[in-house]
């Protein structure tokens, strides 16, 4: 179903930039204390408490053909909405906080001596990250990777603002669903509802039974 | 040969800290929290930058070279092992980063794991081993990647006594086997005593007197350093004919002609275990009468006894003399005056001749060091 594979692509390149940039994010944040730090976590952070509605719909607003950025690209033929982009866009925006709100506590209580050992035993800072960091990190990137691709993959309110749901192209599953929904294919609608609560149902597990491997002594 | 020289640290956290350490020797670094000694230490290692001065390993300037440039080994408060990495692998990770062949890593894991006898805790995780285990782990990986000096942060600090006592022996071999240079930071003066080569006792960040163990406990240059080193009685004297005078006694000592002149007020210091007490007016030679004194108080401490005295008090026309004698621990806020000084006794002795309190003794002292009654301080 092209929907489900939408959702799954859009989903999963959500968590990648999630991943990245949340461990970025929360290393400077962490380590580097500068003016409008804390605004900025914050900021960051902001997205989960805003429905999703309004997150697609200010979207729009920036990134849409008339919108405060879009217009400069729109002359270029570069067209950020109702595409799959804008879907991947929305997702990260709304579950950014996610992945970050886990990883970057991590950080925060992560002793110093460590890499500094690290780094006195020779390591240059690459291999202190590599070797000594990332492996601490693990628990954290992989319930923040879970919890953003979960929480993407049902996300309705900013996606169908943004990807103006043309079936076959910029249609997720929820959005799927609702479509079937109005037109009165309900068997169709069923079918992927049961899918996707399957599916958020197996991740949440995972999350739940692998929590003492992923929690970090 | 290596030296290490440093000056004015940062917002004057310390001054002109000068030393160096000896191939093979073992320097310890004692001194109050808050006194610089661990900054002196982190200066060293590369975790800090000195504000003026240099660091100098092997004859390489290092000052401007960062930590993981300058082949230091420190083992840090709390061990600092990685948790994810098993016994083996935390001490291989120095040769790991290094790029170094297989086999070799793996010949010289082993070596070090015979060395420091864990051999069957190697595929363990840090938070499975104890304080002291880890810690030997933590020795460990430094000496795998042969560093030039090795450095200890307070390395006792999180142990029970005895576990405590019997590491610092095993490093202490371990030190004298493996000939690496190694300095310590503590402020437990029984540690620095027992494992320096030489200590340098560190104060609000100058350095008071650097020396070996039994130089600095019997011969304390300043007051700072008899106080911090144990306990000391100080009494004060007078500098009369190459004699000093204390109270209405005088003993005869050998007296640097360019520090005290004649007249000059001096303090004498001397240690509980300095003090000999005798009911008869008899001094065997090598003591010298100070006068006598009432028992005010008798404890009882296990290996010897402890005295407290009240020394007589003569009248004196001179104005020049205090006549206080007060006992001094560096607890003693500086106003707090007590006209007692304190013995100790062996038990032998104490069981052969008991004294009780309020008994009348003739006191002696067998040794004492002279220290001039104001001491010049760069502040």
């Amino acid at each position: 179903m092209f929907a489900l594979k939408l959702s799954m692509a859009t989903s999963f390149w959500a968590t990648v930039f999630n991943v990245v940039f949340g461990l970025f994010a929360s290393y400077v944040l962490s380590r580097y204390n500068f003016w409008g730090r804390n605004a900025l976590i914050v900021t960051i952070s902001l997205p989960t408490a805003i429905p999703t509605a309004v997150a697609g719909f200010a979207l729009l607003l920036l990134w849409g053909p008339y919108g405060t950025l879009g217009r400069f690209l729109e002359p270029h033929g570069i067209q950020v909405m109702f595409t799959a982009g804008a879907i991947i866009l929305a997702n990260v925006f709304v579950t950014f906080p996610l992945a970050f709100g886990v990883i970057k506590p991590v950080f925060d209580t992560m002793s110093r001596s460590l890499e500094e050992a690290s780094a006195t035993i020779g390591a240059t800072r690459w291999q202190t990250f590599w070797h000594v960091t990332l492996p601490s990190l693990r628990g954290a990137i992989v319930s923040g990777a879970l919890l953003t691709f979960a929480r993407a993959v049902g996300e309705f309110g900013s996606t169908i603002l943004v990807s103006g749901n043309l079936a076959g192209h910029t249609q997720t599953a929820p959005l799927y669903i609702f479509a079937k929904f109005n037109e009165g294919q309900i068997e169709a609608a069923n079918a992927i509802a049961i899918v996707l609560a399957l599916f958020s149902f197996l991740i949440f597990s995972v999350l739940f039974f692998a929590r003492d491997w992923l929690d970090v002594d | 040969m290596i030296g290490v020289s440093k000056r004015f640290g940062k917002t004057s956290v310390l001054e002109d800290i000068s030393f160096d350490v000896a191939e093979g020797e073992a320097l310890v670094l004692l001194g109050a929290s808050g006194s610089g000694k661990t900054t002196i230490l982190r200066i060293i290692a590369g975790l800090e930058q000195p504000y003026t001065g240099k660091v100098i390993l092997h004859g390489r300037d290092v000052t401007e070279l960062p930590a993981r440039e300058r082949g230091v080994g420190v083992i840090f408060q709390a061990y600092a092992l990685f948790p994810k990495m098993t016994v083996e692998k935390n001490i291989g990770y120095g040769l790991r980063i290094r790029k170094r062949k297989r086999k070799e890593i793996r010949e010289t894991v082993n070596e070090l794991l015979s060395l420091v006898q864990l051999e069957e805790h190697r595929k363990k995780f840090p938070s499975q081993l104890s304080g002291g285990q880890q810690q030997r782990v933590a020795i460990a990986r430094t000496l795998a990647y042969k560093p030039e000096v090795l450095l200890f942060d307070e390395p006792f600090g999180a142990l029970d006594t005895q576990t405590r006592t019997h590491l610092r022996r095993e490093i202490r071999a371990l030190l004298r086997k493996v000939n690496v240079p190694a300095i310590f930071i503590t402020h437990d003066q029984e540690e620095a005593l027992e494992l320096g080569d030489r200590v340098a006792v560190i104060n609000k960040g100058h350095i008071e007197q650097i020396g070996t163990p039994f130089e600095i406990y019997n011969q304390p240059a300043t007051e700072y350093v008899a106080t911090f080193l144990g306990a000391a009685n100080l009494l004060d004297a007078v500098v009369r004919d190459s004699s000093l005078e204390i109270g209405n006694a005088r003993i005869p000592s050998q007296l640097d002609p360019v520090r005290f002149r004649e007249g000059d007020s001096v303090k004498i210091v001397f240690r509980p275990e300095d003090v000999a007490l005798s009911k008869t007016d008899f001094v065997r030679p090598g003591q010298h009468r100070i006068g006598t004194a009432a028992i005010e108080e008798i404890s009882f401490v296990g290996a010897y006894e402890r005295l407290r005295l009240q020394l007589d008090q003569k009248g004196r026309e001179d104005s020049r003399i205090d006549d206080d004698s007060f006992y001094l621990t560096s607890e003693t806020p500086e106003s707090h005056q007590v006209k007692s000084i304190i013995a100790t006794r062996p038990k032998p002795e104490a069981s052969a001749t008991k004294l009780r309190i309020g008994e009348r003794v003739v006191v002696a002292i067998t040794s004492f060091t002279v220290l001039p009654q104001k001491e010049k301080r760069n502040s």
